[in-house]
This record gives C-alpha cells, sequence and structure tokens, in this order.
C-alpha cells in the first residue's frame, strides 16, 4: 500500500495534484458528460443539511438582528421591527471596537505561536528516532484528545490560586510574589492562562500533519537539493517550505477560525473577566444577548461577528478561489 | 370629565368580570375538588438551589399527590444562569407550572407578560401575608407572584476558633467584631472570616445600613448612585472587613461555596444564610457541634447592621396549561402546615407573621430576626433584572476598590455600564 | 575534544526537546488523573503530591453519584456517534463528487463549505433556539443530532476531499476495467483505502459533538435530555473547590475520547510510520 495515510487538509493542492498528474483528458470528459446529474446528486444530502440547519439559522439571526427582542417579545412571541437601531447601537459603542480590536489581535497572536511551535514539532517529529517519535506522538495525542471543557477545567485547577501547582513551582524557582498569585486577577494574566491552554490544545493538530505531510515529501527533492549543494537550512527553505505551503495555508486557515471562535476557553477560564477585559467577539455577542437578555443586539453582534471572521479570512479564501479557477 | 366617567365606568365593569372569571374559576374547581379530576398529571415546581429542605420536598409531594391525585416533580435550579433559563422555558409550550422567582427579579418578569395573575389566589388566601414581603409581588396593581419567604444573612461562626481566641461572648457591634476577628487572627491560625471580595448581597445590605440608595431617578430614567459618599461609606467597611479574609476578592460567595471552606474547619466564620450551614454540615458532618450563629451587628448595640432582604416568590406561568393545579399546588405550599414547616426547617422567616413562632428554637432563625426589621432589598423597579446578569456591575465596583481604587474611581468605572443596564429596553 | 560535544549536543537535542515536550502536554492529563485518585489531603496540601501514592476512588464515587449519571452518558454517547457517522456517509459522499469529478459550480460548493465551515455557532444559540422551539422539537436529542452533525460536516466534506484525491485514479479505473461498476469500484477499491482518513477525520467529530454545551443548555432544559459536559460544568458550580471531585468527573468525561483517540490514532500513526519508511 502506498497511500498516505495521514493526508494534511488541504484539499486544493491535492486536486490539483491529482488532476495533473492523474489521467488524459478526453476520457474525463466523457464521463462528466455521462453523469452530469451524479455529483450535484452526491452533494445533495450535505447542501441540504447545511442550507437547512446552517443557512435557517443564519437567516433567522440576520432577522432577529433588526428586532427589538427582549425577555417580554420572546416569552410573548411578539415580533418588533426595529430597523437598523440594534446594529447604529453596537457600531457607535466603543465597547464593541474595543472588543474587536482585542478579537483579532487575540487572534492573531495564538494562530501565530500555534503555526510557529506546531510546525517547529512536526519538524522535530521528522527528526526524531523510532522509538522517541512514538513518545511524543502519543503525548501529543493525549492532549489534542482532552475535551475541552474538561481541559479548562483542569487548567483552572493547575493554576489555582491556593494550591495550583503552577503558583507552587514559580514559588520554588524564587518568585516569590506568585505563590498566591490570582491569575483571574488581571486582564493579561488571564489572556496568557487562555493563550496556554489554546495553544498547548491546538499544537497537536498542526504538528502531528505536518509531521505527515513531510513523510510524503519524495526523497528525491532533496537528493536533487543536496547534489545543487544545498545545506539542511537552504534545502529546507527550497524543498520542504515550498512543498507544504498550501498545507500551511490551510491550517492557518483553519487555526484562525478556531481560535477566533474559542468561546468555551475563554469563558469558562474566566467568564471574559476580570471587568469585562477578555472578552472576544463570541464572549461578547453571548454576554449581550443571551445573558443581558438582549437578544436583537445579540443576533447583531453575531452578523457583525461572522462578517468580521470573513474580513480575517479573505485572503486564503481568495487563494482558493484562484487555485479552483487555475483548474478548471 | 365625561371621559373620565366613561374611564370609571369601564374600570368598575372590568373589576366585575373579574370576580366574574375568579368565581367561575372557583366553581370549576369545586366539581373536581376531592375528586381525582387531576389524575395523570403531572405538575413540574422549580425550585432554587437551597430555598427547600428535602423533608419539605418530601412532604408537599406526598401531601399533594394525596390531594389531587396528580403527580408533582420538584426540580432543582442553580442560581447561576436563571433568568436566561427561566426566560426561555415561559417562552415554551410546556413551561415549568410554578416556579420560584427571586424577588428581585419578580418586578421585571411580572412586565414580561410571562406570569399568571394570581389576584384570585391573593383574595382567596393571601389575606395576612405580610405586606413589606408582597411588595416585589405585585405589579400596577395586579398580584404576580406570592410572597414565599425572606432570608437574612448572619453571622455564621465557628465556636471552637472563638473559644481558642479567647474570645466568651459574640460581638455585639461592629468595633467588637472587628476586634474579635483580628484577635482570632493573631490568637489562632485560623482564617478570621471567609469573605470574598463580590458577596454582594452582604454589600448591599451595609448600604442599607448605611441608608444609601444604589440608584437615584433622573427625569424619568433610573441611574447609578454608587457615586454617593454613602455607598462609599458602606463600602470601607466591607474593605475593611475584606482585608481580614484570604479569600479571592473577584470571587462571589459561590464560587467556592463558601460553606464549603467554612466545613474544613479553618475559618472562623462567614456571612451567609442560615441554611448555608447545612452545606457545611453536609461537606464535614464533625462540624456540626461547632457551628454558632449571630446577628450581623451594627455600629451600636441597640441596632444591628443594615441586611438584604433576600426573598423568594412562587409564581405561575401564563403559558402552563395547568393553571388550577398550579394554585392548588400554591395553596398546599403556602398553608400554614407546608409554610410553617419550611420555616421552621428553611429558618427562613415565613410569609406571614402569624407563623414566626416556627422559628422558635431555630439557632439560625434567631441570629436573623432582629435584623430583618431594619432589612431592605435592591431596587423593586423592572429594570432592575438586567443588573443582576453576569458581569453585574456592581461586583465589578466592589473588586475595583478592593483592588485599590478609591469607591469614587470605582463608581466611575462600572457607572457607564451600570446605567447602560438601567436604561436598557424592554 | 570540542567537536565530540557539540556533535553529542546535536544527537541529543531533539530527544531532550522531545522529552521536555512529552512532558509538558502530557503533564495536564497526568495531574487531572492524579488529582482524581489521590485524597483531599493530598491535593490540598502546601507541597503537590507529584505521584499519588494512597490511592483512593472516593472522589469517582461523588462524581458517579450524580443524579442522571448514566442517562446523559447514554445520551451524550447517542448524539455524537450519529453526528459523527451521519457526517461521515453525507461527507464522503460530497467529497467523492468534489474531488473526482468536474461539474458546473464546484468551486462555489467548496468556498460554500469552507464559508459553513466558519460559522460561529455559540451566537447563534438564540436564533437556533427559536427555530426548535417553534418546530416543538425541544429536549429531544433529534436537533442535537442534526446541528451537530452540520456543525462538524464542512471539516469532514474539505477532509475527506484530500483524502479522496489522494487515491490514485488508476486504481479506480482497472478496478472499472474490470467490470466493476462505478459503485462497486468505489466500495471495493477505494472505500477500503479511506478508511483510515475517515477514522482521523472522525476524530475532530468525536471531539466536537462530545464537547459541545452552549447549544444543548438552551435546547434541553429537560434533566433526562442533557449531557454530559452540562453535567461537567454543573459540577463544577456545585462542587467549588473540591478539586479531587471536579477532576473525577473531568476524567470520566475525557475517559472515551482519550481512548478512542489512541485507538484511532494507532492505527494512523502505524500508517504513517508505513508511509515514512516507504516514501
Amino acid at each position: 500500500m502506498t497511500v498516505q495515510t495521514e493526508r494534511p487538509p488541504s484539499g486544493p493542492a491535492e486536486v490539483l495534484k491529482a488532476d495533473g498528474g492523474g489521467s488524459g483528458g478526453p476520457r474525463k470528459q466523457a464521463r462528466a458528460r455521462a453523469g452530469t446529474l451524479a455529483p450535484y446528486l452526491l452533494l445533495l444530502p450535505a447542501v441540504a443539511a447545511t442550507v437547512l440547519l446552517l443557512g435557517w439559522p443564519l437567516l433567522k439571526d440576520g432577522l432577529l438582528s433588526f428586532q427589538n427582542l427582549n425577555m417580554g417579545q420572546l416569552i410573548q412571541h411578539v415580533t418588533e421591527w426595529n430597523g437598523f437601531d440594534n446594529y447604529q447601537e453596537v457600531l457607535t459603542s466603543s465597547d464593541f471596537w474595543r472588543v474587536t480590536g482585542r478579537s483579532i489581535v487575540f487572534t492573531l497572536v495564538n494562530a501565530v505561536l500555534i503555526m510557529v511551535i506546531g510546525t517547529l514539532v512536526g519538524l522535530l517529529l521528522a527528526r526524531l528516532g523510532k522509538r522517541m517519535r512514538v513518545l511524543l506522538l502519543v503525548g501529543l495525542v493525549l492532549a489534542w484528545a482532552m475535551p475541552v471543557v474538561a481541559a479548562t477545567t483542569v487548567y483552572q485547577w493547575l493554576f489555582a490560586e491556593r494550591f495550583g501547582v503552577v503558583n507552587w513551582v514559580l514559588d520554588k524557582l524564587g518568585w516569590h510574589s506568585m505563590a498566591d498569585y490570582s491569575w483571574t486577577g488581571s486582564q493579561m494574566s488571564t489572556f496568557f492562562v487562555v493563550t496556554v491552554l489554546i495553544v498547548w490544545m491546538s499544537i497537536p493538530f498542526v504538528a502531528i500533519n505536518l509531521y505527515a505531510a513531510t513523510t510524503t515529501i519524495p526523497k528525491e527533492l532533496y537528493e536533487a537539493a543536496s547534489l545543487d549543494g544545498a545545506g539542511p537550512w537552504k534545502s529546507f527553505l527550497s524543498v520542504t517550505l515550498p512543498y507544504l505551503r498550501p498545507f500551511l495555508y490551510a491550517t492557518t486557515f483553519l487555526e484562525i477560525i478556531w481560535v477566533f471562535k474559542a468561546f468555551v476557553q475563554v469563558f469558562t477560564i474566566n467568564g471574559g473577566g476580570p471587568d469585562r477585559l477578555t472578552e472576544i467577539l463570541p464572549v461578547y455577542a453571548y454576554i449581550e444577548g443571551v445573558g443581558n437578555q438582549h437578544f436583537g443586539m445579540g443576533a447583531a453582534i453575531a452578523v457583525l461577528t461572522i462578517l468580521i471572521l470573513l474580513v480575517l479570512t479573505a485572503y486564503y479564501l481568495r487563494i482558493v478561489l484562484k487555485q479552483e479557477e487555475d483548474e478548471l | 370629565m365625561k371621559r373620565r366617567l366613561i374611564a370609571a365606568i369601564g374600570v368598575a365593569g372590568m373589576l366585575v368580570s373579574i370576580a366574574a372569571c375568579g368565581s367561575g374559576d372557583d366553581g370549576g374547581k369545586d366539581k373536581k375538588a376531592g375528586a381525582d379530576g387531576y389524575k395523570g398529571q403531572t405538575l413540574t415546581v422549580w425550585a432554587m438551589d437551597g430555598s427547600t429542605p428535602d423533608t419539605w420536598q418530601k412532604d408537599v409531594t406526598a401531601a399533594f399527590e394525596k390531594k389531587t391525585g396528580a403527580k408533582l416533580k420538584i426540580e432543582i435550579q442553580q442560581w447561576n444562569g436563571i433568568q436566561q433559563k427561566l426566560t426561555t422555558a415561559l417562552s415554551e409550550e410546556n413551561p415549568p407550572d410554578v416556579f420560584e422567582v427571586g424577588n428581585t427579579q419578580t418586578p421585571a418578569y411580572a412586565k414580561t407578560g410571562g406570569l399568571a395573575d394570581l389576584s384570585d389566589l391573593k383574595s382567596s388566601v393571601g389575606a395576612d401575608w405580610a405586606e413589606s414581603m408582597n411588595k416585589s409581588a405585585v405589579s400596577d396593581g395586579k398580584q404576580y407572584a406570592a410572597p414565599w419567604f425572606v432570608v437574612n444573612r448572619v453571622v455564621i461562626y465557628n465556636k471552637k476558633i472563638w473559644a481558642d481566641a479567647g474570645i466568651k461572648d459574640t460581638p455585639k457591634t461592629r468595633d467588637e467584631f472587628y476586634k474579635d476577628l483580628e484577635a482570632i487572627g493573631k490568637k489562632t491560625d485560623a482564617e478570621p472570616i471567609y469573605l470574598p471580595g463580590q458577596n454582594w448581597y452582604h454589600f448591599v445590605g451595609l448600604t442599607i445600613g448605611e441608608g444609601a440608595e444604589l440608584v437615584k431617578k433622573d427625569g424619568d430614567k433610573y441611574v447609578s448612585n454608587l457615586g454617593d459618599p454613602k455607598v462609599a461609606a458602606a463600602m470601607e467597611t466591607y474593605k475593611k472587613f475584606q482585608a481580614l479574609s484570604k479569600a479571592p476578592k473577584d470571587k462571589d460567595e459561590a464560587t467556592p461555596q463558601q460553606a464549603e471552606v467554612f466545613a474544613k474547619g479553618k475559618t472562623g466564620s462567614f456571612i451567609g444564610m442560615g441554611w448555608e450551614s447545612a452545606l457545611a454540615i453536609k461537606a464535614n458532618p464533625k462540624i456540626e457541634k461547632e457551628i454558632g450563629y449571630f446577628t450581623v451587628p451594627g455600629v451600636t448595640a441597640d441596632k444591628p447592621e443594615g441586611v438584604f432582604l433576600g426573598g423568594s416568590n412562587l409564581a405561575v406561568a401564563a403559558g402552563s396549561k395547568k393553571q388550577d393545579l398550579a394554585k392548588e399546588f400554591l395553596k398546599l405550599a403556602l398553608s400554614d402546615k407546608f409554610e410553617g414547616q419550611l420555616a421552621k426547617e428553611g429558618g427562613v422567616i415565613p410569609n406571614k407573621e402569624a407563623l414566626q413562632s416556627n422559628l422558635k428554637g431555630n439557632a439560625a432563625a434567631e441570629a436573623a430576626a432582629p435584623a430583618a426589621a431594619g432589612g431592605g432589598t435592591t431596587p423593586l423597579i423592572p429594570e432592575w433584572a438586567p443588573v443582576e446578569n453576569a458581569p453585574n456591575p456592581i461586583k465589578t465596583y466592589m473588586t475595583a476598590v478592593l483592588k485599590g481604587k478609591s469607591p469614587a474611581a470605582a463608581a466611575k468605572q462600572v457607572e457607564a455600564e451600570f446605567n447602560k443596564r438601567l436604561s436598557q429596553k424592554q | 575534544m570540542k567537536r565530540s560535544a557539540s556533535s553529542t549536543f546535536r544527537r541529543a537535542w531533539p530527544n531532550v526537546t522531545a522529552v521536555i515536550l512529552f512532558i509538558g502536554f502530557v503533564f495536564p492529563v497526568y495531574w487531572m488523573f492524579a488529582t482524581a485518585l489521590k485524597p483531599t489531603g493530598d491535593i490540598i496540601s502546601e507541597n503537590p503530591v507529584w505521584f499519588p501514592t494512597d490511592i483512593t476512588f472516593e472522589h469517582f464515587r461523588t462524581a458517579f453519584g450524580a443524579d442522571n449519571f448514566w442517562t446523559l452518558v447514554r445520551n451524550s454517547v447517542t448524539v455524537t456517534v450519529l453526528a459523527v457517522v451521519f457526517s461521515l456517509v453525507i461527507g464522503l459522499a460530497a467529497a467523492f463528487a468534489l474531488a473526482r469529478m468536474r461539474f458546473r459550480g464546484r468551486r462555489g460548493f467548496i468556498i460554500g463549505f469552507m464559508l459553513a465551515q466558519m460559522a460561529p455557532w455559540e451566537v447563534m444559540v438564540i436564533a437556533i433556539y427559536m427555530i426548535v422551539r417553534d418546530a416543538s422539537m425541544l429536549n429531544s436529542l433529534v436537533p442535537l443530532t442534526l446541528f451537530y452533525m452540520v456543525m462538524i460536516l464542512p471539516f469532514t466534506l474539505l477532509t475527506l476531499r484530500g483524502f479522496v484525491a489522494a487515491v490514485p485514479r488508476e486504481l479506480e479505473e482497472s478496478a472499472m476495467v474490470d467490470g466493476c461498476t462505478r459503485m462497486q469500484a468505489f466500495r471495493r477499491v477505494i472505500l477500503p483505502l479511506l478508511a483510515p482518513g475517515l477514522m482521523s477525520t472522525s476524530m475532530f467529530g468525536f471531539i466536537t459533538a462530545w464537547n459541545e454545551f452552549p447549544m444543548v443548555l438552551v435546547l434541553n432544559k429537560s434533566p433526562e435530555a442533557q449531557t454530559l459536559p452540562l453535567w461537567l460544568s454543573s459540577f463544577q458550580t456545585a462542587f467549588g473547590d473540591d478539586w479531587g471531585a471536579t477532576m473525577a468527573a473531568s476524567s470520566l468525561f475525557a475517559i472515551p475520547i482519550l481512548i478512542l483517540f489512541v485507538f484511532l490514532q494507532r492505527r494512523a500513526v502505524s500508517g504513517l510510520t508505513d508511509g515514512a519508511v516507504k516514501g
């Protein structure tokens, strides 16, 4: 079996490869004509499910964002349209823009940390001997498999003010002011805990998949590079990196989405506190909408959140669009 | 003139028709009463965590099932996130039929149309409900809930630790209280008091003691009054006592449950409701013989500290399809027998003065009683409920002061958020 | 002399780093289990007890003692497994079309699913709640299963597309030359090759569906219709700083997924090493 079991989720590039190296054109066209309907039928269940179960809530959310919907209206099933009031209120509040800026910085910092460390760990996996590699893989898989809800609970315990092991270690290392330090007490320390948690949880995905991807790099490419007199660093730049580029793009895209939506981690660790200083957009939407029972307002923030995420990922989406275009 | 007359006639007409409804309802019930008219039905009741002692639940369930032939399902709810849960539940096809709702949250729910009108219940069984307790249950002249109980906080202390510190008698004034706690800090290795930074009910009590208001009217709107020097004075008192505690400044009394901290036997005292001692005993049965209670001492010995009269009302969901059965439950739960049992076992102040004798011999309730007269609540206005949603700006204010901000600066910091919530569109 | 020291270092550093990383990744998981098994006295001690010597199952008993525990387990398992299986089935069908066929609008579908992957479900809970409420489907596992399925569908589908594309076209074609229909070729040739891909894709689905709680929190208020994440989060509120019980609960919650991952990943990893050897 020469098939790679763990292909990175870098769809587009692989389609390119498969098609490029695949069979000839004419036969393919004939087949396409024969089964014009087939692809649509195959796609139908997925599309129908997505439209019904995602499209509909999205539409509903859009509609709610133009309504004055609070406790009373929700309880009595009353629809009260109020035009752009919610948007006006959100967009003119300095809170919203502060949260947006914070969300973007938070997402970028985490995504960069995850990608850089994850890539390094992945490359390390490729370098290790078999035994050490399995050891590290086991560690990564365990961290990866920890359910978020359990992981946040464990991190609360690790960073607990009293009897938390982190404070104990810092104290023993000579940093005595950390002995009873409250990690949830300030904005930066809360973000620190959340970031450690998210990076810890996310690296395994990047590292394992990246390692899998490096195993698919044909050895001949390295041989050719070394014949050209390239050292390890140069061959990394000229062979490894270009080969992994589509994978890195795709993974960065996923990580940006996942970090941006890291609701559970932020909300469970400190509820967006202290003083609402660690609220990121999804948490802000939840607290204003559901928490404060200002549901129309929450819907408007949700719509804006989606738009901002679109902007953040627009670059990648454009690349994908272009690739698919080239191919067709 | 003419218009006013017509209006008056209109109101009179309405009264007549309401009365007609009431009697009609009663007629319907009479037919069913006694027989098994409700057989096969199940009534769902939401009670809040801590309110109802187990034996009370068991007894009232048995009595209810015997009386009506229907089943009773009491579901215990957590305070955390209850408003969201209740709001959505009330909008559903099958809401909980009867539910407990906090007295400070009742006005907001009354306004939503989610609560059934209980005026007929008031006239049939509520003649002697304590007026002060009934205030939160009435809105625009209509009875939206039945007052159930109120409870105020006391100091729960560990007798052994106090004795170890050489203290003979419980303190009668705030200064004595402080000195005793200091003595515990010096002479024992226990924490004198467990007072987390966000026990805001106690803080509200202190503001009541100072005669301060949390909100004030600005035109026709309510706005924050946290900048008031009287509020600042209350906060200073809180801060002084909090400094004796190792409890986190940014957590409230439920995270972790203060009673469970106390149960470990290394805490001299905490400020909580009488029933919280049951939690401590559950966590550590050995602590039971050490637990004592006293009234939160005020500035002078003759006037105890101001306290927050936390209370609960029982309401019926407007969307419940078992209105009559729900009222049957209310009549039973509010009857002298069960209201009295609740007071006796839970140590809470019952909704009728006549039943207060049940509190005799309940140490916690006896400690609570002297302060109750000088107690108060948060403003009973519909605009209040959003303030209590997390993150509660008053808690933010408290933590800010405890971490070194001046009360005035902290008040300023949370003012915008506080006002935003008070003016939130309904 | 110097050279040999530096070469020792050069040979040793990957292993040393690997060990440090291993400890860093495993420690939180280890600490969860260790705390759950320690008597309370060892948990709240001034100096951490690194290795539990006095093993106790008391915390697990507390955790198991919660009302409805087994109902919640059943609910969680049902919802998670069904959501993952459904999304694998319909995702694979779509992935096959997108990876192997050319048709009008293909690009649109791909972009569509990428967008779907970005959906912030947590902020849409009220819209979802109102839809489910108005359809009288509250307190049921059906909407949960369906929504979880769609939540993981885009990732499943797009990842599977990569796996399908990686199966050499020639294999399929030679099977069809041998007289198989396209369906048969798919079933006999491609599907077995995709098995590891399906497994590793399903891991993401399992972990997502197993964890979800903002939605089930508002949809299912009835205690009989809830799932384990709610239990875990309420456990934390109810038990305050009883870290032993909380960690025991977390362990119980994590164990099924850990086992599943180790099982699935072992295959994937052994596949990986094969790949490395042959590559």
